[in-house]
């Protein structure tokens, strides 16, 4: 019993490697994705745009880098694919040093499924320095926060960002965060010009944000891994989201198990100490 | 000297701070350009502290392979990654430094190739060992503790489709979780930790808390 209680690690680290790996091999292992309310506000949100005047035009914030990139980018796929299959116009934007090449990525990828054009369809104006004052700027002016774009296009001939003003100008904006920034978009952005505003975020991350999905400073909240395979389900495109779903499953079931196990073994060997001290009286 | 070393940071401090909190809530157009002037030198500010943090860096990693004290050579393996996206980015892709990062070329390459799959695979690691520390350390030695471990184990099942592949009521149960004792633990430590800001914010405005001058209390 004592030799359970003090398993040696690697041995519960081979059984999280077959938990993640079995499943993975296993294509016919599924389990329904159902969307929850929060991810399914940000569905909505995106739809509402789309019917606004001139197709919609929502702003990206990714703001994290490749440390979170296995939850946020299936997101941001997801996220993008819902726009540019609606006609919404993107623009991109990051507030995070390492976020450029994941988000040019993940639009490129994108906007190639449904052959957008950058200038007309999607923009991305890169990384700014400064978190809050950026937003501030962008706040008060956006060609004067972004003068150009990625490549050095100049904002203002730019058919997407041609009439974007300030930050009230846009339909909506999604913030990618892997951070503090949903707060930010939230002190210095949403309380001054009411857009709606949707996050996503990693999974731990999540239950610090449910305050401002009450106080409705946030439209909706999509939460790590999972969150982001919801929207799969909410687009009917199935990703790499859906595909992790098997093996987090599996992997969270063998966690559970382990720890249900080490406090069947903690009780078990309180009992006989306390048995043997009985004895010894 | 002492007016440089301490009268004027407080003095600008002051006029800095107040004037930041004001034109935020000011709609007046000399207030809004005020705030879109603060923000753009703020930008500035902010982007020199790259330069600070890369000295510090480079500093912190150059001592250590000089005392070639424990594990110098990882601070070598800083020195030759630096090195090499610093060649990328010059050359950026034949363009050179001063046009815009090209989209392809060696940069990309090692941030797509060898950054994201380093960023992943250490974050990912973290599974392995919260397996192993859940194991050993998420006992049930308390009723406050046991309270803990039924609601992690439920909101682990229930935030993975297999919670619901088990019972509906499980992410019914994750969600009512999260949305109502979680919600009211972190509205209340929020509170807590803006009321700090705010209080540390208005000591170093009226410049009642002075350790940012540096040298101590006087």
């Amino acid at each position: 019993m004592e030799k359970l209680l003090n398993i040696d690690r690697r041995i519960i680290f081979i059984f999280v490697f077959l938990g993640v790996s079995i499943p993975l091999l296993v294509e016919e292992l599924e389990f329904p994705v159902k969307p929850t309310q929060n991810v399914r506000a940000v569905h909505e949100m995106l739809e509402t745009a789309a019917q606004s005047d001139g197709g919609g035009l929502v702003l990206f914030s990714f703001d994290y880098g490749p440390s979170a990139q296995p939850e946020l980018q299936p997101m941001a796929l997801s996220l993008l694919r819902h726009c540019f299959s609606r006609g919404i116009k993107v623009v991109a934007i990051c507030l995070m040093p390492d976020a450029p090449g994941l988000a040019e990525q993940a639009l490129t990828t994108a906007a190639g499924e449904y052959d957008r054009e950058v200038g007309s369809d999607y923009v991305f104006m890169g990384y700014k320095p400064g978190f809050a004052s950026v937003l501030i700027n962008m706040g008060q002016d956006f060609k004067s926060a972004f003068p150009k774009d990625r490549w050095g296009t100049p904002t203002e001939e730019l058919p997407v960002t041609r009439h974007v003003d300030s930050l009230k100008d846009f339909d909506a904006v999604i913030d990618l965060a892997a951070g503090a920034t949903p707060e930010m978009w939230i002190a210095y952005g949403q309380e001054k010009f009411k857009f709606p505003l949707g996050v996503g975020c990693t999974a731990v991350m999540a239950p610090d944000l449910f305050p401002f999905l009450q106080s409705g400073q946030m439209t909706g909240l999509i939460g790590g891994l999972a969150g982001a395979a919801e929207y799969e389900a909410l687009i009917k495109t199935p990703g790499t989201a859906t595909i992790g779903m098997r093996p987090q499953s599996v992997t969270h079931l063998v966690l559970i198990l382990f720890i249900l196990l080490g406090n069947v073994m903690y009780f078990l060997t309180r009992r006989r100490a306390a048995g043997s001290t009985g004895a010894t009286a | 000297m002492i007016f440089l070393r301490r009268t004027a940071p407080l003095v600008l401090a002051f006029v800095v701070g107040i004037l930041g909190i004001g034109v935020f809530y000011v709609p007046h157009e000399t207030a809004q350009d005020l705030e879109k002037n603060l923000s753009l030198w703020l930008r500035i500010v902010f982007a020199f502290s790259f330069f600070l943090g890369l000295v510090s860096l480079m500093n912190l990693h150059w001592s250590r392979i000089q005392q070639r004290g424990g594990g110098w050579g990882y601070s070598l393996v800083v020195y030759v990654s630096f090195g090499i996206m610093f060649l990328f980015v010059v050359y950026n892709d034949g363009d050179g430094p001063f046009a815009p990062q090209a989209a392809a070329g060696g940069y990309q390459w090692m941030f797509l190739n060898v950054h994201v799959p380093c960023g992943a695979t250490m974050f990912s690691i973290l599974a392995f060992f919260i397996a192993s520390a859940a194991y050993r350390t998420f006992r049930a030695r308390s009723p406050e503790a046991a309270i803990l471990l039924v609601s992690a184990v439920i909101v682990m099942l229930g935030r993975v489709p297999i919670g619901a592949f088990i019972s509906d009521l499980i992410p019914t149960a994750a969600q009512w979780l999260m949305a109502v004792p979680n919600l009211a633990a972190k509205r209340g430590i929020l509170l807590g930790v803006s009321l700090g800001v705010i209080a540390t914010s208005l000591r170093i405005i009226f410049g009642i808390e002075r350790a940012y001058l540096g040298g101590g209390e006087e």
